[in-house]
């Protein structure tokens, strides 16, 4: 309910503000999420990730377009199974399932802890590779839905202006 | 058979014109530019006939879409503007002697988002900044990529098509095994690679008929068999066929109105006549035979950008042009229409050409396989299908423009036959080498040629074997055979056998393959032996269970009328080359990690069976911890005079060697792809043995964790002092188990004189041909001349070595592009003294830091 009320009030943003005023107010309130990818990532990586994704696709046309005609259902688990949280894209939004209550995904990220998940959507170099050559995150699925993701993750980067 | 009329066959007296000294500094200077011309159009032509909707995809749907691409493509004659190396614009004034590009960039990368170019779409913004091979791109163009390519795709690419077939629920539909592994093991990266998610390519084409009969002629040919045939299927292929050859004919036309309206606008009467020359040309050919040198060079060239249209820029090669354009080439220089030095300004200018794009390989790819170029590669000399000397005056001329261009792309490979290809020709390569530090790569016509006949080709069809991508042989114009199509990681099966059925890095509570007996209970060497051999069967089997999959969905997804429109064999069989239609159909399969395994299993049978210094239990103890607090044992085990290591003359050694060769082209030749063919064995291993080398934990070789694998079929890096007994351990090698071609790679210390170039000379003699006919003779050997020193300071500042070029493993690199793993390998390879024919000591070098700009 204060997710449908929070995106209610939102909407009119990006009719009001550009595309830059946009990630500028993103920016503002995902001081958190700044802080997970620039220094250590905590256990509220991936929900700050996910909100900061949400606030984004809210304010922003430019990265909403993202989401446009876009289905696509993510898994996101911890190794030990004992966290999980679901991405949904459909309809031109996104809905995240806390809980990950979801069987018919089309990829599913096991990773072995924050750390390990952040490096693998955001950092470059050898930290993508080192995430899969030590079992730190598994990809099952189709894996095309996951660079999709990474790009959508890079790119909210970008606009906070981190990495 | 061809005659030498050269006075001096080095033709030193002929140097770079200006014009190509101007284009090779801006060949340099360019930044590779990602290209989103193709995959713009090849998305619009597919959503608005519905192709993303088809279950599968007829070779008529696709003959459509190319010429649909061919006819909209952007008709480059003069580039005007690249990115220099800090990503700013440059303009710059070309004067090709070619029209045409392979993209639309100046230094292209194309993409193929059927393949894998979504790997790339997390990187996008941020790819021109990568610390290794950044590419350039646009933000306008990122985002059209982004918005309106890429989501397209998703369900699209092969590897995704190839892994819904691999879904449980979907074997009962499509006849597979269920629990098939072959999906999670090829994601696990450690166990082997397949290609066919990234291409098939790796052919070389029939240019000669194009180049003959003009593809007017093709297209007639087409027709008629159309007309004739009752089969549908037969029909709408010659249908396919005739689309794409009027597509590449548009192409060339659209070329030739490109160069007329430049042409009106010229001010200079020279540059004005060259474009009116190239007009004139592109109007002619291909559609219709060459009649000179150039136009069939220029037919040469269209085709070529027309098969990278369709066909990923991965090993696709250009075969024996030194014969296919000799003819054309004597008459021009007989009737003086060009002389030596326009002969090679030619070549210089479609050198350049040839090496307008790169691979596009994500960062994570990067890590593992940075550096490569589309190993496109070139086959000089060797002997013709009558088996007579080969080599005639053209062969020179253009190894004389490799010398001068020292470029990556083309690849050269030259051919020779020893006894029959003259000495002279054999002093000229190596100088070349010499000369250029790393090319060409030499090639035993008569250990390859026994080894394709051992495959089933004739003798002429052997005889005429041109190079592909690395090093693997096929014969031109009709030899089908995706000689990448597996890269085998084989230190994977013997981890497997080290395990009891499991790997170190999918974890020792996971079984992954079957159990063969904890090691620790066996009595002898041969228990292990076989042990090893049965999880080398388990891996054949899924690697090649893996490739039918993917070769089943290439066959449903992505037939290929433009590559087999420009083939031989499809025509007659009025079939594509993806179902069958080549001549010769063959799978190939690359070894990674021979070297590392054979020391291996050596040391296993000296140390832990033979003289039971230590017990399997503590051996695999060792390996766990990586040596530590075995620094004795690891001491012993890299000791050559204490354990068998090949390279060294050694019997235990090279047997162990043999006997691995000899099982993998069994086990192998025990398959059948998904195209009737077979399997073949090689042992290149591109950039493949750092990768996996990082990959893999401590072996019994001695070898630590991490640490790069030894390249092709090349003893282990500093285990092997004299040279000599390199060359000899691995000419004994059979060469009817390396039928998909060997990369023998050696440094050497650059040093002056005659002598050397004497010296060089024997060393290769001797080890092609040892002079009592025992031995095959080694296949294949290939060059860096340089120093340790030189190369660290290389890896240090790389700004000092813009244009240093080496050997990988099968083709030539820029030692500034390698990833710091790959770098580490090749100053770490061991150097020889060509003067004393011994190794030249020295400390391994660290790895190198790369950071991001």
């Amino acid at each position: 309910m204060r997710a449908k009320l929070k995106r209610v009030l939102l909407r009119p943003i990006p009719y009001l503000f550009s595309d830059a005023g946009g990630n500028f107010i993103t920016k503002l309130w995902s001081k958190r999420l700044r802080e997970e990818l620039g220094g250590t990532a905590t256990d509220k990586f991936l929900d700050l990730l996910l909100a900061g994704m949400d606030l984004a696709f809210a304010l922003s046309k430019g990265y909403r377009k993202n989401i446009r005609d876009f289905e696509g259902r993510y898994l996101f688990r911890s190794a030990d199974k004992r966290v999980a949280s679901a991405a949904i894209f459909k309809d031109g939004d996104m809905h995240v399932d806390p809980e990950g209550a979801i069987d018919d995904w089309d990829v599913r990220v096991t990773f072995k802890d924050w750390k390990a998940l952040r490096d693998f959507l955001f950092s470059g170099d050898q930290d993508i590779l080192d995430s899969l050559l030590e079992n730190k995150v598994e990809v099952d699925g189709n894996p095309n839905y996951i660079f999709k993701y990474g790009f959508m993750a890079r790119d909210l980067g970008r606009r906070l202006g981190v990495g | 058979m061809a005659h030498i009329t050269l006075r001096d066959i080095s033709l030193k007296d002929y140097g770079l014109t200006p014009r190509v000294s101007h284009l090779k500094n801006i060949y340099f200077k360019a930044m590779p530019e990602i290209c989103i011309e193709r995959p713009r159009l090849v998305t619009r032509f597919s959503l608005e006939n519905g192709l993303f909707e088809k279950e599968h995809m007829s070779i008529l749907d696709k003959a459509r879409l190319y010429r649909f691409v061919l006819k909209k493509r952007t008709p480059i004659v003069r580039h005007s503007r690249a990115y220099e190396e800090r990503m700013e614009p440059f303009e710059f004034k070309d004067a090709p002697l070619f029209a045409g590009s392979t993209t639309s960039k100046f230094k292209g990368v194309p993409l193929y988002p059927e393949f894998l170019a979504l790997t790339l779409w997390p990187e996008l913004w941020s790819i021109s900044k990568r610390a290794s091979n950044p590419f350039h791109i646009t933000d306008s163009e990122v985002k059209e990529l982004n918005y309106e390519i890429f989501p397209h795709w998703i369900e699209h690419s092969i590897l995704e098509l190839a892994r819904k077939r691999c879904y449980e629920e979907n074997r009962e539909k499509y006849g597979l095994e269920k629990h098939a592994p072959e999906i999670k093991l090829f994601e696990r990266l450690v166990f082997f690679m397949a290609s066919k998610p990234n291409c098939i390519s790796h052919t070389i084409p029939d240019f000669l008929r194009a180049i003959k009969v003009g593809l007017r002629g093709i297209i007639e040919d087409a027709k008629q068999r159309g007309e004739g045939t009752a089969d549908p299927s037969q029909g709408e292929f010659y249908e396919a066929l005739v689309e794409v050859l009027e597509g590449i004919i548009t192409y060339s036309r659209n070329l030739a109105g490109e160069a007329e309206k430049l042409a009106q606008r010229e001010a200079n009467s020279t540059l004005k006549k060259e474009l009116l020359d190239i007009a004139r040309i592109q109007r002619r050919v291909p559609e219709f035979p060459a009649e000179t040198f150039r136009e069939g060079l220029t037919t040469v060239w269209i085709c070529w950008t027309a098969i990278h249209l369709e066909n990923p820029n991965v090993g696709l090669s250009l075969g024996r042009l030194d014969q296919v354009l000799y003819d054309l080439y004597r008459q021009d220089i007989e009737n003086q229409s060009i002389d030596l030095q326009d002969a090679i300004e030619l070549i210089c200018c479609l050198w350049l050409k040839i090496g307008d794009h790169v691979p596009s390989i994500p960062e994570a790819g990067e890590q593992l396989f940075g550096g490569t170029g589309s190993n496109q590669a070139i086959t000089f000399g060797g002997v013709d299908k009558e088996g007579n000397d080969a080599v005639n005056d053209l062969t020179y001329v253009m190894l004389r423009a490799t010398e001068l261009m020292k470029l990556r792309d083309p690849n050269p490979n030259a051919r020779y036959y020893p006894g029959i290809n003259s000495r002279d020709y054999l002093r000229r390569l190596c100088e070349v080498n010499l000369e250029t530090g790393a090319i060409p790569a030499i090639h035993n016509d008569r250990a390859i040629i026994k080894a394709l006949t051992s495959k089933g080709e004739t003798l002429e069809q052997a005889r005429d074997y041109g190079v592909i991508g690395c090093v693997e042989p096929g014969s031109n114009g009709r030899f089908y055979g995706h000689t990448g199509a597996l890269l085998l990681n084989l230190t994977s099966a013997l981890d497997l056998a080290l395990f009891n059925g499991r790997h170190r890095n999918t974890g020792m509570d996971l079984l992954i393959s079957k159990e063969t007996g904890d090691p620790r209970n066996l009595s002898t060497f041969e228990e292990f032996k076989e042990a090893f051999a049965e999880q080398t069967r388990w891996l054949i089997d899924q690697a090649t269970n893996l490739n039918n999959i993917l070769g089943w969905v290439h066959q449903d997804f992505y037939p290929t009328p433009i590559l087999s429109a420009l083939f031989e064999g499809p025509m007659e069989k009025g079939k594509d080359l993806i179902q069958g239609g080549a001549l010769i159909n063959s799978s190939g399969a690359a070894i990674i990690g021979l070297a590392d395994v054979a020391d291996s299993l050596s040391a296993i049978q000296k140390v832990v069976f033979e003289e039971k210094e230590v017990s399997f239990a503590d051996l695999l103890d060792a390996l766990g911890k990586d040596f530590v607090g075995y620094g004795a044992l690891q001491t012993r085990l890299m000791n050559p005079e204490k354990t068998p290591k090949y390279g060294n003359e050694d019997t235990v050694a090279d047997t162990n060697v043999t006997w691995i060769v000899e099982l993998l082209d069994r086990e192998f030749g025990k398959k059948e792809n998904y195209r009737g063919g077979s399997y073949r064995v090689g042992y290149w291993t591109m950039t493949n043995h750092a990768g996996f080398g990082r990959l893999t934990g401590a072996l019994p070789s001695g070898r630590k964790a991490r640490e790069n694998f030894t390249s092709g079929i090349t003893p282990v890096s500093g285990v092997t002092p004299s040279l000599i007994k390199a060359l000899n351990s691995v000419a004994n090698q059979p060469a009817q188990s390396l039928s998909s071609g060997v990369a023998l790679n050696l440094k050497f210390t650059p040093e002056s004189g005659e002598r050397i170039l004497d010296d060089f000379v024997a060393y290769m003699e001797g080890y092609f041909d040892d002079g009592d006919g025992k031995r095959d003779g080694g296949m294949e050997v290939q060059f860096i001349i340089e120093d340790h020193t030189t190369l660290a300071e290389a890896a240090e500042h790389p700004e000092k070595h813009p244009e240093l070029l080496v050997r990988v493993s099968g083709y030539t690199a820029y030692f500034k592009d390698l990833n710091p793993q790959m770098q580490k390998e090749i100053v770490d390879r061991t150097e020889y003294s060509l003067s004393s024919g011994s190794m030249i000591p020295y400390p391994p070098f660290p790895l190198p830091k790369r950071t991001r700009r």
